[in-house]
């Protein structure tokens, strides 16, 4: 389903207003993003009272005061026949929070909650009539793997305890089983939201911390040795002075295993030693690659050796053709990167693979250059224990007459190496082909398109296992194998289980509170026929038969509707950029006209006069280090006589830039006491305003406007933007540009507010300035001294780790 | 009214580098934390000249809830004696309403509204304000002189979600930062800890054209579909 939204939402996005105001009034259905469609329907471009409906995806992540709340109170103004559907797949989601459910359903303006828990007794039965056959095999970690693991799992568990004695948390989250879970992020940062401004570094650190190690433990299942010490490497390059982990006892020993998982070094009398030596001491020390292979593989490839040899004695019952035709094989593994390695894998044999990698790491590091290698065949640690198999298993058939097989197949190459870990690659070389799918690709009905009758699932996920589910439950019939690998005692077996845990838990709750939920009528002013659902994978929804609403004959206007109307319509000019922020949204909210365009200078014009550059804390902090802050003040104040900056705190967070104890005893340039205060000794007509919350923000706009003239969209959008080279008119907007691409640009060394446009002119893309000849450059930069500094660092070599 | 009291109270050459205090600010607890910066008592307008043309007025927002006219009073008072005018406001409560007056009338008074929420932090404000009179603003202006790794950074960030250790593997992986612009969807992919989203972001973000053009050519390879005939 994202797949297809993602690829039409791509689209949408490149289409200017005014042909998505042809599209939309052609009609169809439409995927677009919230923050086009609360500018078009502003600007209404949308045809309201044709719009049949609106579904709101992910409805889960819906506040009151989000663009799509916006949308739906914008349609529903206009429109009061159409329906509003939210939809979710995510209960865990819709229960955290305070009356989170409440919330959605009120933002969503909808009455009605249906729930597809797995557990439902329609949903249970339709699934389990014909379950697909299951193979469980648990394959043993080898024990540096273990040793890393249980050494990330101390850290981690050391970084808790650091982080209870702050005192700032409540303590009763924080375990490591929770800390593997990405949402555990999310647990300590509600907790510390509130104060996040007070608390110390160590406790910021202590939090990135986790987060760092959350991701070893997975990258150390997921990634191969050598790619998981690159990894590592670096992490401790990029974070290594900064964080607090590193220096922790077990961190220790997670570097130290994971670079014996694949290299030592050693003397040439056999001896190790310990650590990297210098240049000068080299002799007699030489390199042992020992390139440990994942534990999976071996058996990734044996279930592979399986199935091929079940797809040639196919089952009596069944015609040849069509057997063939249905036999596929579909690994479905974390991500593009896994399949690809799986598939060279499979190409090339263990030896080859990890050889390629180990010299793709070399590349990256200078020390090791020039050692001498150890021939490494003789001292190669054998292979692990057999994986032990576990859940309903059929035996192998035992018919193996060799077939020729009509489908193209991908020739093992045996590399020559003497310990390949194919104990069996004489009889059976033929491999059956097979289709990857990565999960994180999220492709749409990956089932449905390729119909396999292999599954192996590399990677446990339980979006997956849902989907096939359903895909069996629609094919009864239709054979469907799957496998799935866990390695035994790791944290990826824990992580499925528990995240099914999790989800029933989180419908349980959904239940209880449906039961006792109470949806103000007065609140809703609006009479409206709705839904929300949530369910609990894709396929079910697909074959629900939604009723059609009817229109209601009891619609009440808006009570605030008749008040508005004494006052004069105000109006404000809002940057397009500012609708990913939730302002707009309460602004409309309070009657106001919003005029979304594209401002070259600030992101809300109040009047011909005010011009207001807004920040959020965390925006504040950023935009005065990285020198932002100041050129957008210098902007303001050449152009609006009340250029404003607007400190807007968050509501749920303390009203505060610092405590008492953070101030000091002296002067630091990097406070922000010293930031602001050369802010205003520099810009004394800049105005500096401090909003509590959002709401704040929208009331002090009011007050600010009232004697005011009305501003105009027109000349806003001009003002800062120069003229002289015609291309900037009115028909430009935001949307026609790459904005990221703009930005990547304007931060390049060279690059100045002079001279990016010309650039962007005479060169289409990044890519294509990162080939541009020096004189080009020097054309287009308006000198050879900005084209030799871009040119350098397009060019500079990146300082081996 | 008597006219500004920067001039007249700078006669002798010690006050220049003290902040003056106005005598009305006598009994302020504030006053107890000004110790990085000397200040004496003078006969002054405003309550605080902090330099040759700053000045400050000190209120406290419980202070104007008791007096909501006495800040617009005092401005009035400064004229226009002063070029850098601010209203310095000890927030002890956090109630909306009276911020707003007070944000109010600081703005279309001319005055800058500074906000601090402890008395160390109001007498910080006012020495730094002092010790800053004529320092440049390279602190808060873009820096020039930095690493390539920083630039590199910097640069690379730009793309949402991107690390710094995206950077350092996108860099290292590369070689430099013309390779990581060229570089395929494939190869982008292949480094650990960049997922598929990122991998589109970077690639869009090097590959898609600064201005996006050529209407035509998209209308026609897209067209308007429903739903069910766009998947293939």
């Amino acid at each position: 389903m994202s797949q297809l939204v993602i690829e039409m939402i791509l689209k949408l996005g490149e289409f200017t207003a005014a042909e998505r105001a042809e599209m939309y009034s052609k009609g169809g259905a439409f995927l677009v993003t919230s923050r086009i469609l609360v500018v078009d329907m502003l600007n209404e471009r949308v045809p309201f009272h044709k719009v049949a409906g609106i579904i709101v995806n992910n409805s889960h992540r819906m506040t009151e005061t989000c663009a799509e709340a916006f949308i739906v109170r914008l349609y529903r103004s206009k429109n009061k026949a159409g329906y509003v559907r939210g939809i979710s797949d995510q209960a865990r989601g819709l229960t955290s929070g305070f009356m989170k459910m409440e919330r959605v359903m009120k933002s969503l303006l909808v009455k009605k909650l249906n729930l597809w828990p797995r557990f439902h007794l329609s949903i249970a039965t339709a699934l389990e009539e014909s379950p697909p056959d299951v193979v469980d095999i648990r394959v043993p970690l080898t024990p540096s793997m273990l040793a890393i693991q249980n050494a990330i799992l101390e850290v981690m568990d050391a970084c808790l305890k650091e982080l209870r004695k702050t005192n700032k948390v409540d303590v009763e989250d924080l375990t490591v089983e929770n800390g593997l879970f990405k949402s555990f992020d999310e647990i300590v940062r509600m907790q510390l939201d509130p104060i996040w401004h007070t608390i110390g570094r160590k406790t910021k650190r202590l939090v990135a911390d986790l987060k760092t190690l959350r991701k070893l433990a997975e990258y150390l299942i997921r990634y191969d040795a050598v790619t998981f010490l690159k990894y590592l490497d670096t992490v401790r390059a990029s974070e290594g002075v900064k964080s607090v982990w590193v220096f922790a006892g077990p961190a220790h020993r997670i570097f130290e295993l994971a670079k014996r998982r694949v290299y030592q070094i050693v003397r040439t009398d056999g001896e190790q030693v310990e650590s990297v030596v210098k240049q000068a001491s080299r002799a007699g020390v030489e390199l042992e690659v020992v390139a440990e292979e994942m534990p999976k593989w071996k058996v990734y490839k044996e279930i592979l050796e399986e199935i091929q040899q079940e797809i040639q004695s196919r089952p009596a019952d069944l015609p040849e053709d069509s057997w063939k035709s249905e036999a596929r094989v579909l690994v479905a593994c974390k991500d593009e990167r896994t399949a690809w390695q799986l598939q060279r894998f499979i190409l090339k044999g263990p030896e080859e693979l990890m050889r390629e990698e180990w010299n793709n790491y070399l590349l990256a590091k200078a020390e090791l250059h020039g050692m001498t290698l150890r021939d490494k065949k003789k001292s190669r640690s054998k292979p692990q224990a057999q994986p032990q198999r576990k859940g309903k298993r059929k035996k192998r058939p035992d018919n193996t007459e060799q077939q020729v097989s009509e489908e193209p197949v991908i020739p093992l190459q045996n590399t020559g190496a003497t310990d390949m870990s194919l104990e069996d690659v004489g009889a059976s070389s033929l491999v059956p082909p097979v289709q990857y799918y990565a999960l994180e690709s999220d492709q749409y009905r990956i089932l449905d398109t390729t119909g396999p009758s292999y599954v192996i699932v590399y990677d446990p996920d339980m979006k997956f296992v849902r989907e096939m589910e359903v895909f069996k439950a629609k094919h009864p019939q239709r054979r469907l194998k799957v496998y799935f690998l866990f390695y035994e005692e790791s944290t990826e077996g824990k992580k499925f289980e528990a995240s099914i845990q999790r989800e029933t838990t989180a419908f349980e709750t959904l239940i209880r509170q449906k039961a006792s939920m109470i949806i103000p009528v007065d609140q809703v002013s609006i009479q409206i026929i709705g839904y929300a659902f949530v369910y609990s994978w894709v396929g079910v929804l697909q074959t629900l038969d939604v009723p059609s609403p009817q229109a209601p004959n009891s619609v009440s206007s808006r009570k605030a509707g008749g008040r508005k109307n004494m006052e004069k319509h105000m109006q404000i000019v809002v940057d397009m950029r500012e609708f990913s922020s939730s302002l707009p949204c309460v602004l409309h909210q309070q009657g106001m006209r919003i005029l979304p365009v594209t401002l070259e200078v600030g992101d809300y014009v109040l009047s011909p006069e005010i011009c207001v550059e807004r920040k959020s804390i965390a925006d504040l902090y950023a935009s005065f280090s990285s020198g932002r802050l100041y050129h957008q003040a210098e902007t303001m104040t050449r152009y609006y006589r009340l250029p404003v900056l607007l400190i807007e705190f968050s509501q749920d967070k303390s009203f505060s830039l610092q405590s008492a104890n953070e101030v000091g005893d002296d002067i630091v340039p990097a406070n922000i006491v010293s930031k602001m205060s050369l802010l205003v000794l520099h810009f004394p007509r800049l105005r500096i305003v401090w909003s509590r919350s959002l709401h704040a923000t929208a009331e002090l706009f009011a007050t600010l406007k009232s004697n005011q003239d009305e501003p105009d969209a027109e000349r806003a959008m001009r003002v800062g933007v120069p003229t002289e080279d015609g291309l900037i008119e009115g028909d430009v907007r935001a949307e026609n540009y790459n904005t990221t691409a703009v930005e990547m640009l304007r931060r390049l060394p060279g690059v100045t507010d002079a001279n990016y446009r010309t650039i962007m002119d005479g060169c289409k893309s990044l890519a294509e300035l990162s080939i541009m000849p020096f004189e080009q450059l020097a054309e287009l930069m308006g000198g050879q001294r900005p084209a030799r500094m871009l040119r350098d660092f397009l060019d500079a070599k990146f300082p081996t780790l | 009214s008597a006219p500004a009291g920067a001039a007249s109270g700078a006669s002798n050459s010690q006050s220049r580098n003290a902040i003056l205090v106005s005598r009305r600010q006598q009994g302020n607890p504030v006053l107890k934390f000004i110790r990085n910066v000397r200040w004496t008592f003078d006969d002054i307008v405003p309550d605080y000249v902090l330099g040759q043309s700053s000045c400050a007025l000190y209120l406290s927002i419980r202070y104007h809830l008791l007096h909501p006219d006495y800040l617009y009073f005092r401005i009035r008072e400064l004229q226009k004696n002063f070029r850098l005018r601010v209203v310095l406001c000890y927030v002890d409560e956090d109630v909306i309403k009276p911020l707003h007056e007070v944000t109010k009338t600081a703005l279309l008074h001319d005055c800058s509204l500074l906000c601090a929420w402890s008395l160390e932090e109001c007498a910080r404000y006012l020495e730094t304000i002092k010790m800053y009179e004529n320092k440049p603003a390279d602190n808060i202006q873009e820096r020039t002189d930095q690493d390539y790794l920083s630039r590199l950074t910097s640069a690379l960030t730009s793309v949402r979600h991107i690390n710094k250790t995206d950077v350092v593997t996108l860099g290292s992986t590369f070689g430099s930062m013309a390779s990581v612009m060229s570089a395929s969807m494939e190869d982008l992919a292949r480094c650990p800890g960049i997922g598929e989203r990122k991998v589109k972001r970077l690639y869009d973000a090097f590959h898609e054209p600064f201005r996006r053009t050529s209407k035509q050519l998209r209308l026609s390879s897209v067209g308007i579909k429903p739903i069910q005939e766009a998947p293939k």
